[in-house]
Formats: C-alpha cells, structure tokens, sequence
C-alpha cells in the first residue's frame, strides 16, 4: 500500500482510514460536491448517459466482487440483472410494494437465483463455470420470454417510477439523485467488503481455491456468498433500470450486455474498487458519442460502404479496445491510475 | 412410431452439425487449452464471406469454397498471432476474456461488412427429401451429416498418425516437456486455430445452406457448448457421440412440448451435465494438487 510521504498513522482507526491525508478529504469532498452539483451546470441532455452510467456502475460493482475478488466468472450477469428488473415490476406494479421493499426483495431475488446457479462452482471452475453462466443467462431469459402470465413475454412491462415516501422521482434529475445515492453506497459496501475478513477469503479462493481450503476457509460457504453478493448488486442495478426506464421487456438483458459488463471490469481493473468505476464511465460515453455523434456523421460522409454498416462500429470498436487492454495492461485503468498517483505524490522528483 | 423414428432421425442429422462445430472447439482445447467462446461469431463471419464470394461477387460455387477455406485458414493464423499468443502464460480468466472480445469484434466487423442482418447463399444440396426406412429426411441435411462425419474421421486420422496431430496431443499432455523435445509449441497452437476456423467455416456453410444467414448461427454457437460440455472438452469421440444426442434431445423436446421448448433444451442440459457429472462422458477428470 502507498501512502503519502510523512505519513504516519498511531492508531489502528487511522491505519484502516480508507481517506488517511487531508489532501485526500479535500479532493474527495470536492469530488462528492462535483458530482452531486452535476445538474447545476451539465446540459439535461446529458443525463441519460450519466443515469445509465450509474445504474450499470451499480452491477458491474457486482461483478467485481465476484470475478474480481472471488475469481467466479459470471457471463450471465444481465440474466441477473433481469431477474431484479421484473421483481420491481411485479411487486411494485401489482402488488403496490414500497420503492425501497420491492428494492431489497430485487437484490435478494436476484441473489437467490444466482445462487442456484452458482452451485455448480463447487465442482468446476474456470471454462466450465463460464459455460454454465451461459447457460444460466439464456434459461433466464428463455423463461423471462415464455412465462407469459407473470411477464407478459415479448409485450414487457410498465413499471412506476420509484417514489420514497410520497416524494416522486419524475424526472431525469431527480433520478440521478436517487441513483447516484444508491450507487455511492454500493461502492462504498463493495469497499469495505474487500477489505474485511470475507474479502480476504475471497482473494485467497480467488488466488488458490485449494489452498484457501487447507487454511481452513469454507470454499462452499465463500463461493456462494460471492455469487448471491455479486448478484444481489445486479439486482439492485435491475431494479433501478427498471424503475428509470419505466417499460422493460427481456430484451434489454441481452447476452452482449452480460459480455460488455464484463468488458467494463476487465477495461477498469479486475479486483480494483476504482476500476469498476472508471471502465463503466469510459465504455459507457464513448459508446454513446459514437453512436449518437460519430456513427450518423460517418453514415453521411461515406458513402460507398452498404447503409446501416456504422451498427457495427460499436461492437467493433469495444472488442478492440478489451482485446488491447488485455494483452497491454491486463490489469486495466486502475493500474494507470495508481501508477500515475504514485508519480504525482513524488513529483517534481522521480524518486 | 413413425413420429419417433422422423424424429430420431432429425435428430441424429442436426446433431451431426452441432458435432462439427463442437470438433472446432474441442481442436483448440485439446491442443493450447484455451476456451474459445468466440464459435458462433467464427462461424458467422465464414458464412457471410461465402455468401461476399458466392452471392455478392457471383463467383462460381468451387472457387467460393476454396475462397472460404483460405479465408478461414487467414483468420486462423491472425487469430492466433495477434490475440492469443501475446497472452501465453497468462490466467485462464484472461484467456476466456480474450474470446469474448474477439466475439464481439468479429459480429461488429460482420455488421460492418454485411448489415443487412439476413442472407441466403444459393442451395448447394438437392431439395428434395428422400425416404429412409419409415422418416422422411430433407436431402441437405443428410449431406450435412455425412460431412461431417467425414471431418470427424479425417480429423481423427490426423491426429493419430500424422507427426503435427502427435505433437498437438503431446501439446496438450504437457507443454513444457513437448517444448524440450524441440517440438515448436508456437506453431502447433496456430495450427490448431487454423483447424478450428476451417471445421467453423465449414460447419457455417453446411448450416447456412440450409437455412439463412443471421445471428441465429452466433446462438447455434451457443447450443454447440452443450456438445462439448456433455462429451468432455477433450475428447473428438465425446463431440461425435453427444452432438446426436443433443440433436436427438432437442428435436423431441420440440415435438412433445412445443418449439419454444427446443431452444431451451442445450442449455438445461448443459446445467444438468455441469452439476452431476462435469466432466462430460468421455472427459478426463482433472485432479488437482496445490
């Protein structure tokens, strides 16, 4: 752990502070006070990327714990994701359920569900796993498509917008507070989840699974509980999409998605608090300016390729970007990032 | 009776298809143990450059195919030059990861090329069906089938008794001894990726022949993971055995539940298979020691 020149802690309470210089507190308030002043100077049009960079931050946070730190991969996050969604839509639409009820019982739904399908990571691991999470997306959403009493199939459903004690998050900026609110707290859980006795043991299943075993961690118990953590965290995303869009229907959860999310991680930083932050943020805008900005004017300007080719741009362009950060800088932005905050605590001198 | 037999024979035909694209699969695994989850997309791109060649520029049929397969053999080794072997050495997650990224890569560079989003490539095969016992059985699909098994048998031939299917076996055993033996281990990986978008290309024009070109091959990928995971990834027999039984699955499946059922079925049994015997029929059981 680097810590600032000069830094010396005398206390347990201050060598666990996440935030331990005043520098630090400075730069994270003015952070929190950035961001959450958003809407005083970001045109409004903005804040449909910015909304869905919260609601997708939310999930891949999941994600994170579990392939980052308990090293389970999940290709079939958005199937999760999924299952949240309709839990909101059906307990808030027909059963009248409070916002924040029908929130938890989307977390707690999509976590009962991921562990079902994370039994079989006690026996296998690896490509197997994978392929069973493949599974696991297209049998959600094959249901999702064909249960038609509950989900109403291809038709989807409406959803209400959340409301808090009478208080109706109506608009785009009313969401984002709603949202942001939430996605703070997860990654702040997600944090200190890391750092505690349960995040250790995930590293060392993560690391070794047998070895973890020897010293006496109960793989059973952690693997499950990494699979229910990491999809109670799409759950929750699931329910706020749900919730923010007001009309879901399984189409949204494609398999694409549960790959991109995954793409967002790797891109950030597998196991890295930060780095699920900064791949959502970079995927999500340069997704969004290509396709709203730079797909249209290439449309126009190049005329002889086949009309509608920019489609694929998209898909292109994101699967370069993670086969070369793959090969580059296997341990994504993050790494940049602390790297480049080691060399600016030194700066001007390079030791 | 009759339904039973229609359908066992369905079944047995599909299934064959299935069974070459997982023999792709299992090519690359067996030899450079790397997951290639990018099946559907390499089968999808093949397609459509067959339909570029056939369709688009009107070539005639025999030049197409051989335009395919050199094709294929070029995406093969670019593959495997420019994605997977930069990562030699690294965790399996990031061997996985690579995959993914190439799927999405290949299915944007398809939607660039050819937008359009369906395609038909002429018919290579008789349309009419021919009788067999008490089944009627559509004439492509026993070509298909027939096909297939010749790959099979060619493939297993190769890696028997030709000197570089030895060395991909020995690969596979142990490559680090294979290496000390001088065997270049570099070259034996970018074969196998050559074999596998050759078997893909072919699986691809076999399946798009009879019927369209869309993204409906990129999940044809996906139910070809269920073959591979009940056979067990390491085995060429595996894949040949399981592909008709997935095959012979699905198309009762569809018949006794309805077609929305059949889709399904791949993916219910890979679920069974991973959680009651996970490593398939014919894979080997990995134990392991810290």
């Amino acid at each position: 752990m680097s810590l600032p020149c000069g830094t010396r802690n005398y206390s347990y309470n201050t060598d666990m502070a996440i935030i331990r210089t005043k520098t630090q507190w400075v730069m994270f308030s003015l952070f929190l006070l950035a961001l959450f002043t958003l809407p005083f100077y970001l045109p409004s049009s903005w804040f449909d990327i910015v909304n869905s960079i919260g609601i997708i931050v939310i999930a891949v946070v999941g994600l994170n714990i579990l392939m980052g730190y308990c090293g389970q991969l999940s290709l079939g996050h958005a199937g999760f994701m999924a299952v949240g969604a309709y839990t909101t839509a059906i307990l808030s639409q027909s059963m009248q359920m409070p916002f924040l009820v029908s929130l938890i019982c989307s977390g707690l739904s999509a976590g009962l569900i991921g562990l079902i399908f994370g039994i079989p990571s006690l026996r296998v691991k690896g490509f197997y796993l994978a392929i069973s999470t493949i599974a696991a997306q297209f049998i959600i959403i094959w249901v999702l498509k064909n249960w038609t009493g509950v989900t109403h199939g291809a038709n989807g459903l409406d959803v209400m917008q959340a409301s808090i004690g009478g208080f109706i998050f109506d608009s785009e900026i009313k969401q984002f507070f709603l949202i942001f609110s939430v996605a703070a707290i997860s990654v702040l859980f997600a944090t200190n989840l890391a750092r505690s006795r349960i995040g250790r043991a995930f590293i060392a299943v993560r690391d070794n699974d047998l070895a973890a075993a020897v010293m006496g961690i109960n793989i059973f118990n952690y693997k499950l509980l990494g699979f229910f953590l990491g999809c109670f965290f799409a759950g929750i995303a699931g329910s706020l999409y749900a919730q923010y869009k007001g009309h879901i229907s399984y189409e949204d959860f494609t398999f694409q998605q549960s790959i991109l999310y995954i793409g967002m991680l790797i891109i950030g930083g597998l196991g890295s608090s930060i780095g699920p932050i900064f791949g959502t943020i970079i995927i999500e805008t340069l997704q969004k300016l290509l396709t709203n900005w730079v797909a249209p004017w290439l449309e126009q300007t190049i005329t002889f390729l086949p009309t509608g080719f920019s489609s694929g741009l998209n898909l292109m362009l994101f699967g370069l970007v993670f086969i070369l950060i793959l090969i580059f800088e296997p341990r994504g932005i993050a790494r940049l990032w602390s790297l480049f905050k080691g060399s600016y605590r030194l700066w001007p001198f390079s030791y | 009776m009759e339904l039973l037999i229609q359908n066992i024979v369905t079944g047995l035909t599909i299934g064959m298809i299935y069974a070459l694209i997982a023999l792709g699969f299992a090519l690359i695994w067996k030899s450079s143990g790397v997951a290639n989850l990018a099946l559907g997309q390499l089968v999808l791109i093949s397609s459509w450059f067959t339909y570029g060649m056939l369709v688009q520029l009107k070539m005639p049929f025999l030049i197409g195919m051989l335009l395919t397969i050199a094709f294929a053999i070029i995406l093969g080794w670019l593959i495997e030059r420019l994605a997977l072997r930069p990562l030699i050495g690294q965790p399996i997650l990031s061997l996985i990861a690579v995959t993914l990224g190439l799927a999405y890569f290949l299915e944007g560079l398809t939607a660039f090329i050819w937008p359009q989003g369906q395609g038909y490539l002429p018919k290579a095969f008789s349309q009419d069906s021919i009788q067999i016992g008490a089944a009627m059985v559509q004439q492509e699909l026993l070509w298909g089938a027939v096909i297939s098994l010749l790959l099979f048998i060619l493939l297993s031939l190769f890696f028997k008794y030709h000197k570089m299917g030895i060395a991909m076996r020995a690969t596979a055993d142990d490559q680090l001894a294979i290496q000390a033996c001088a065997v270049p281990v570099n070259r034996i990986f970018s074969m196998s990726w050559i074999f596998a978008c050759i078997v893909a290309a072919t699986g691809g024009i076999l399946i798009s022949s009879i019927a369209a070109i869309n993204y409906g091959l990129v999940e044809t990928g996906f139910k070809s993971f269920s073959v591979v995971i009940l056979g067990g990834m390491e085995s060429f027999l595996g894949c040949i055995v399981a592909g008709p039984i997935i095959g012979i699955c699905e198309t009762f499946g569809g018949s006794l539940f309805g077609s929305s059922v059949k889709e399904l079925i791949p993916f219910l049994i890979i679920i069974i298979v991973i959680m009651f015997k996970p490593f398939g029929l014919f894979g080997e059981e990995r134990i392991e020691r810290i």
